[in-house]
């Protein structure tokens, strides 16, 4: 073996190191140590000549170690390192002691010791180096492709850069359209050249290059790889319009009914929901704003699409609102008058004030329609062979037959009464479900082509099945009422409420003594005994055995049976039934009080023992329930404990093939929209039991609630009553108690809609687009590329002023931000460019706040560094378009670029006013006469050291620019740091402004910190310079001392996986165990890995254990004896 | 032109005081927009800090004994300067090197401080006299509670119901609670910040002594003065305690579900924060959930309420000192009651309750409105 020849090298450094080292005296002194061939001191190391010197010695002499001892390794490890390699020695063979950051610099003053410490670190660089041994750097080659994130100015201008080298661009941008905020500016200082006409010219050419593949309503969901060969995963979020086909017409937002603020005019106008990002958008079409499902329709369990229809009936579409309802289920008038909205209970807008209509609008749309008459519709065309048939022509009968015939099939329903409707039409009494209403809405499925065959009972499903039917649908309701099983229940003058109602429905002649006593708490139990006050009786009792709180049926039919002089009986149960003569005389009843919850979760009714009452009546309807008929059923059907028909509850398949079941039947009596959603599911099952895929596989789509909607803005205002029958004319008369809405009403109703979805999906745009571009069924698309090197421009946010409440922003309309303000004097914005108060005066006078939100260590403590010069450009503005006077409040004015000071000196020129303080207080409290209606701006005019008081019309805050609020998600995808303030960490604020400590990651812009449009490209150059100059070089080394894995003993339990930044180790199976494989590429030898190591399977090259033992033996030699 | 002359030694005391922060002033005069005197008079403590911080302070200035230390400067200081521990850095410069001329006003009360423990020059023996026909037991070792009224509840004949309703509303509540001997002194916050340090050190000496020997571990307090000093100046010096604010007291009690009211106060009150409650110690909620647990009260606020509301004006010492008519806060907070239509403005400070009381009086609202301590609109409701 070769012997061992180490050279050492000690640095004057000038006088940093020499003044408190002694150089000379470090020297001699290594000279002395084992294995030094040879140890010499130099003025400076890095020079030249001072490199010149390793190099000859290791010609020469033959070293084949050498340790200089200098300043920082982090500045100059690499220089001597390159010395060696250049002189043919491998750089590993290379070790570094830091004598002036370590000796010189903290020990001023005391060279003695100052120098015994530089011994120290010197000898042990010298143990250590001993035990170094070569390592082999490795090539990869790199990918010449670049990934641009964001498409604000600093994106652009870096996408362009690297596009006209020649070489791919992939621009990933999250709004729908590129330009950022720089797009949103009217003008840009000094020159005040107009912010659209330089931009846009940038932004059209980034569309159409041909080496830029723009991606925008894009994200990039994950990064793995490495400098020269990243693999990056972006997500594509669906834009509902293909951008091709678009030809930006705009019919769209013509017909589009919801308006939301629209953010690139920062709110101060307001977007449809169908909409054109900006005018000049790149790409050039239109986009659909959607943010979740609506709560309205997520709660509907038949899945109506409410916020459409509302947001249409906001525009006066009736018909087509209509459409949106039957686009779901056929019963929007009968819906729209007894369903149990469970929509309006989820209704955001009830989190503000009261919900929304929901219910009285679907019925205000179809009783539109049938004041203006249907035209009779044609039949749906049958493009599938196989015939369905449903038993029983009830809401779920119906709805299951509505959406097959809809899917192309031939469709039966068999009804055992005399007419179609089921407990629509023989269980809702007329007053609540008037009859023409229940036909309207019969009619309309019959009119599609669905036959109902009424008197036709069907028992026999094998028959059924024989007729050519190839499924069948049971919805045949739980019509057998429940019996009390009490003495005397037969006397004369007790009848169950199904058979009363069905009675009452059919137009029976009933008669019905005075007094009245209904037993039950639903649904039922009302309807009857509603149904009896108008019948005639005097005095109608309703006997429940629990409290009011408790009562099942819907609490406003409830209110509507007590304002019609319905007496309640609550917590009391009859026991008996006394008759005289057959005839029903009273009822003895028992009082109860309540328990423990039962299963129902409601308190169990518990008798009172000797508290029997009696009560005189004269009839008694029993409405404690209802259960399934069997006898109308075959008798080879399953059914469940509970006496309802046994179904898988998600396909509702019965027992039987091809037979379903849903509705009452299935769930026992429930509210009729739970029948109609049973009714959808069932033809989902049928559908796919015909075409013969599975009932069951990708079934339930769950539909993502919209979030945080917003309500800012949001004026309160009542929900709209619903107009009623005058209690007074109830009586008798089974006229329909509620009136319904009139166009003016329902409209103003409908506007209340705080469309949480944002798009409705009412479809409407779909109709006038001729070119087909739109999609409403797009979904998130991810793709993959490959790139050798990223660029974030990420951007920036504007600070809120709203934080600090004592500046008023969003309590007085006239305190503005700067981005609102740009939008103000832009001639494409909301004002058309003229500068205007919210009332449209101009405003005589103007104050600019500097320093909002910076400056302010409540806030931030960094400069925003363009505040300044943006308030100057505003003053210009102001100066030259109105006659206002202008105030700049201001701390320090700071003017650096070229021709800023020339600026803020033209400025000056034009009369502004300048006060040297920061603003206290924005507040429209006046106490003077000249104070009346302003804004009045407190600050000391520090400069004169008296307090200021100055009114004015409007305030424009300077807001800070500040991190983007995901910036640190962002760090995370991409491994780069942040800094204390939250911008984007550059490896050197100087020498590597563009770089970050990911090898082949680039910023640039805003993102980095507050800068200017100027800068912004500047650094947009230089990070593509950077990309470039990476793809030039064509190849990259990669780290050399990297972990590697002693395999033998290795347990594979992924810890290296865990702790790893860098994503290098990662757990493969080899030779049937788990072990950790390192990604050398991705390495970074940080070392974590080999800490959290449980066997010391994992370590580091260059940083092996005896390499580092012999560095501490080193440094504590001499100490310890 | 004149030219400064820096008082070495002086100023050296008021940068050491106003520390790092003070070099970080870059004069944006927030702090004089903020400040409450200049509603009524010029005060611009930008200027003062500038001063201090170049050594040019003029100790013969009014100036130095003007600051009510209600924080509201501090509370917003873009740069964290510790605005009040400069002015009474000043304060203890002219206190104690002589350098400048304090007040006649607070010469008496810390004169009174400084002899008898008391700024209202009362006998010691005296301090519990309030106490007297009320079934209060001193405080013994074992004692669950501490109450320390603060020496205007105790000395002063208009304000001793603030102490009395207290009493009333624990021995009702059976709490198990003492107040301490006459050995008790001033609690020293105030004559602190007007820069008697020395005296405030030997009070604390005393009052630590004290409350040591004596096996004190929960002090409930009814001036928010008490609090802070108890709670963030003595524990320097050795003095560890609980220290409980009335109003976070009753609250607590309240929620527990130990205090109730029968009783309905038919009134419309307005809250005005105590400084010291307020910003120095961010306690805002519990006094108006008092208010608003009393039944039949209705509760309106300020127009500047919570961190926004103005100072009585008796912080910092001042309370002691004249303040001219027309420059007083308090004067301008009863205005503003009176628009909103208070009946009652509620205080929880005793500073702030003898302000407001003098206020009422000189502008001759007496008949229309009354100045009450939560406490004693408490023992009133229950």
């Amino acid at each position: 073996m070769e012997e061992t020849k180490i050279g050492v090298y000690i640095c004057h450094c000038g006088l940093n190191i020499a003044g408190t080292v002694d150089s000379e005296g470090v020297a001699k002194y290594a000279g002395t140590l084992p294995h030094v061939a040879i140890a010499r001191d130099y003025k400076y190391m890095c020079s030249d000549p001072g490199q010149d010197l390793i190099k000859n010695d290791i010609k020469e002499l033959g070293i084949n170690r050498v340790v200089v001892a200098s300043c920082s390794p982090r500045m100059h490890e690499p220089t001597f390192r390159k010395a060696c390699q250049d002189a043919g020695l491998n750089p590993y063979l290379y070790e570094h002691a830091n004598i002036r950051e370590h000796c010189s610099w903290p020990h001023a003053g005391d060279k003695e010791r100052a120098t015994e410490k530089a011994k120290d670190l010197v000898r042990a660089a010298i143990r250590r180096v001993y035990y170094q041994e070569p390592l082999e750097i490795k090539e990869v080659p790199v990918n010449p492709n670049v990934l641009v994130v964001g498409g604000g100015i600093a994106g652009i201008q870096a996408a362009l850069d690297i596009a006209d080298g020649g070489k791919k661009v992939y621009m990933v941008e999250r709004d729908a359209s590129i330009g950022g905020h720089m797009i949103q500016l009217d003008r840009t200082f000094p020159t005040l050249d107009c912010s659209e006409c330089i931009l846009t010219p940038k932004m059209t050419d980034t569309g159409h290059h041909p080496n830029i593949e723009l991606m925008t309503n894009s994200e990039v969901v994950d990064v793995s790889g490495y400098i020269g060969n990243f693999k990056v995963k972006i997500k594509k979020k669906p834009r509902y319009v293909d951008i091709i086909k678009c030809n930006s017409c705009g019919e769209c937002a013509k017909v589009c009914p919801v308006e939301v603020p629209d953010e690139f005019e920062m709110g101060l106008h307001m977007r449809k929901a169908a909409y054109l990002p900006l005018p000049q958008a790149v790409p050039a079409a239109f986009a659909i704003d959607k943010r979740g499902t609506a709560p309205c329709r997520i709660a509907c369990p038949a899945g109506v699409n409410a916020q459409g229809y509302v947001a249409l009936i906001s525009q006066g579409k009736f018909k087509e609102a209509l459409e949106v309802v039957r686009r779901t289920m056929p019963f929007a008038g009968v819906l729209g008058r007894v369903c149990t909205h469970p929509c309006e209970l989820d209704c955001e807008r009830g989190k503000f004030d009261e919900s929304i209509s929901i219910r009285a609008l679907k019925r205000f749309v179809a009783d539109y329609e049938m004041k203006a008459g249907r035209e009779k519709l044609k039949p749906i065309k049958k493009t599938k062979k196989e015939k369905v048939a449903v038993v029983g022509s009830g809401p779920a009968g119906l709805a299951c037959a509505y959406d097959l015939i809809k899917e192309g099939y031939a469709v039966t329903v068999f009804e055992a009464l005399a007419e179609a409707g089921g407990l629509l039409r023989y269980g809702i009494p007329e007053y609540r479900l008037p009859k023409d209403v229940v036909d309207n809405d019969i009619s309309y499925i019959q009119e599609l082509g669905v036959e109902i065959k009424t008197n036709s009972p069907v028992k026999d499903f094998g028959e059924v099945f024989n007729q050519g039917y190839s499924a069948i649908f049971v919805g045949t309701g739980a019509q057998a009422s429940q019996k009390m099983g009490i003495p005397g229940e037969e006397s004369k003058g007790v009848i169950h409420a199904l058979d009363f109602l069905r009675m009452v429905n059919s137009g029976v002649e009933m008669k019905l003594g005075s007094g009245v006593a209904v037993i039950g708490g639903g649904n039922a139990a009302i309807d009857a005994a509603r149904a009896s006050l108008r019948l005639g009786a005097k005095e109608v009792t309703v006997v429940y055995r629990r409290s009011q709180a408790e009562m099942p049926a819907i609490k406003t039919e409830i209110e509507e049976a007590e304002q019609e002089g319905i007496k309640f009986h609550f917590l009391a149960a009859p026991v008996k039934i006394l008759s005289k003569n057959g005839q029903l005389s009273a009822l003895e009843c028992i009082k109860m009080e309540l328990g423990e919850p039962d299963a129902s979760g409601r308190r169990r009714p518990v008798p009172v023992k000797g508290s029997e009452f009696t009560m005189d009546v004269d009839n008694s309807i029993i409405a404690i329930g209802q259960s399934v008929d069997k006898a109308m059923l075959p008798k080879d059907i399953g059914y469940t404990g509970w006496g309802t028909l046994e179904v898988d509850p998600i396909t509702l398949q019965t027992n039987l093939d091809g037979v379903f079941a849903g509705g009452d039947v299935v769930s026992g009596p429930a509210d009729v929209v739970v029948a109609v959603a049973a009714g959808k599911e069932a033809a989902i099952s049928i559908d796919r039991y015909l075409r013969g895929v599975s009932l069951t596989e990708e079934r339930k789509i769950t539909p993502k609630k919209v979030e945080n909607v917003s309500k800012e803005g949001v004026q309160p205002a009542a929900r709209s009553a619903m107009p009623m029958l005058k209690t007074g004319e109830r009586k008798g008369s089974f006229a329909e108690v509620e009136q319904g809405y009139d166009e003016k009403t329902a409209i103003e109703e409908a506007k209340r809609c705080l469309n949480c979805g944002v798009c409705s999906e009412c479809l409407e745009c779909v109709k006038v687009c001729d070119q087909e571009a739109i999609n409403h069924e797009m979904q998130d698309e991810f793709v993959e590329v490959d790139v050798g090197s990223m660029i974030l421009a990420t951007g920036y946010e504007q600070f809120d002023p709203s934080v600090i409440p004592q500046y008023g922003y969003k309590k007085y309309d006239n305190v503005l931000t700067g981005l609102e303000f740009e939008r103000i004097t832009c001639a494409g914005g909301p004002t058309w460019g003229r500068i205007q108060l919210k009332d449209g005066r101009e405003p005589e006078s103007v104050a600019i706040v500097h320093c909002v939100g910076s400056r302010d260590k409540n806030y931030h403590e960094y400069c925003s560094r363009v505040c300044c010069m943006y308030g100057l450009k505003y003053a210009e503005l102001i100066k030259e378009f109105t006659k206002a006077e202008v105030y700049e409040f201001y701390i320090d004015m700071r003017c650096f670029g070229e021709a800023y000071e020339e600026f803020y000196q033209r400025v000056s020129e034009m009369g502004v006013n300048f006060i040297r303080g920061k603003v206290a207080n924005i507040t429209d409290q006046a106490i003077s006469e000249e104070e009346n209606g302003k804004l009045i701006v407190t600050a000391e005019d520090t400069l004169l050291g008296k307090l200021m008081r100055v009114p004015v019309d409007m305030v424009i805050l300077c807001a800070a620019l500040q991190p983007r609020s995901d910036a640190a998600d962002i760090a995370t995808l991409f491994t780069i740091g942040q800094r204390g303030d939250g911008f984007f960490l550059e490896t050197h604020p100087k020498l590597a402004p563009v770089n970050t400590p990911t090898d082949g990651v680039f910023i640039a812009g805003c993102c980095e910190a507050p800068r200017d449009v100027p800068d912004t490209v500047a650094q947009a150059s230089a990070a593509a310079s950077k990309a470039l100059s990476l793809i030039s070089r064509g190849k990259v080394t990669t780290e050399a001392a990297v972990s590697y894995v002693d395999e033998s003993i290795c347990h594979g339990c992924g810890r290296c996986e865990e702790i790893c930044t860098f994503h290098a180790p990662s757990i493969i199976s080899k030779d049937g165990r788990l072990v950790s494989n390192v990604n050398e590429a991705l390495c970074k030898g940080c070392g974590a890995c080999a800490v959290v190591c449980p066997t010391g399977a994992i370590s580091i090259r260059h940083f092996n254990m005896q390499q580092i033992n012999s560095l501490v033996d080193g440094l504590l030699e001499v100490h310890n004896g | 032109m004149d030219t400064l002359s820096p008082y070495k030694e002086a100023t050296d005391v008021i940068l050491e005081a106003g520390g790092e922060p003070l070099k970080l002033c870059y004069q944006c005069g927030l702090c004089t927009g903020i400040c409450p005197w200049n509603l009524v008079r010029n005060f611009v403590v930008r200027r003062i800090m500038h001063e201090a911080q170049l050594g040019a302070t003029d100790f013969g200035s009014e100036d130095v004994w003007t600051c009510v230390t209600c924080r509201a400067c501090v509370q917003r200081c873009p740069r964290g300067v510790e605005i009040i521990d400069v002015m009474r850095a000043m304060r203890r410069a002219v206190a104690s090197l002589g350098i400048g001329v304090v007040p006649d006003a607070l010469r008496i009360s810390a004169k009174n401080i400084a002899g008898v423990g008391n700024p209202l020059g009362e006998a010691p023996e005296k301090r519990n006299d309030w106490a007297k026909d009320l079934k209060v037991k001193d405080f013994a070792s074992g004692t669950e509670i501490l109450y320390f009224p603060c020496c205007i509840p105790s000395y002063d004949p208009d304000v001793k119901t603030v102490a009395r309703s207290v009493a009333a509303i624990f021995n009702k509540l059976k709490i198990d609670y003492g107040i301490i001997d006459t050995g008790a002194k001033c609690c020293g916050e105030a004559i602190r910040k007007a820069g008697h340090e020395d005296t405030f050190q030997s009070l604390a000496q005393n009052n630590i002594s004290l409350f040591t020997s004596k096996g004190v571990k929960t002090v409930v307090v009814s001036s928010p003065h008490c609090y802070h000093t108890f709670k963030h100046e003595y524990p320097e010096l050795g003095g560890e305690f609980e220290v409980i604010h009335i109003t976070q007291y009753l609250a607590s009690l309240i929620d527990e579900g130990k205090l109730k009211f029968s009783k309905e106060i038919n009134k419309k009150v307005i809250y005005s924060d105590p400084c010291y409650l307020g910003r120095h110690n961010d306690i805002y909620d519990e006094p108006r959930k008092i208010l608003q647990s009393i039944p039949g009260l209705e509760l309106i606020e300020f127009p500047d309420a919570r961190e926004e509301a103005i100072c009585c004006g008796g912080g910092g010492g001042r309370i002691w000192m004249d303040t001219p008519k027309g420059e007083r806060f308090s004067d301008i907070r009863v205005e503003q009651a009176a628009e909103k239509g208070a009946d009652i403005i509620a205080i929880a400070c005793p500073y702030c309750f003898l302000n407001y009381r003098d206020s009422v009086l000189s502008m001759g609202k007496s008949e229309t409105m009354q100045v009450k301590d939560i406490a004693e609109l408490v023992a009133e409701a229950m």
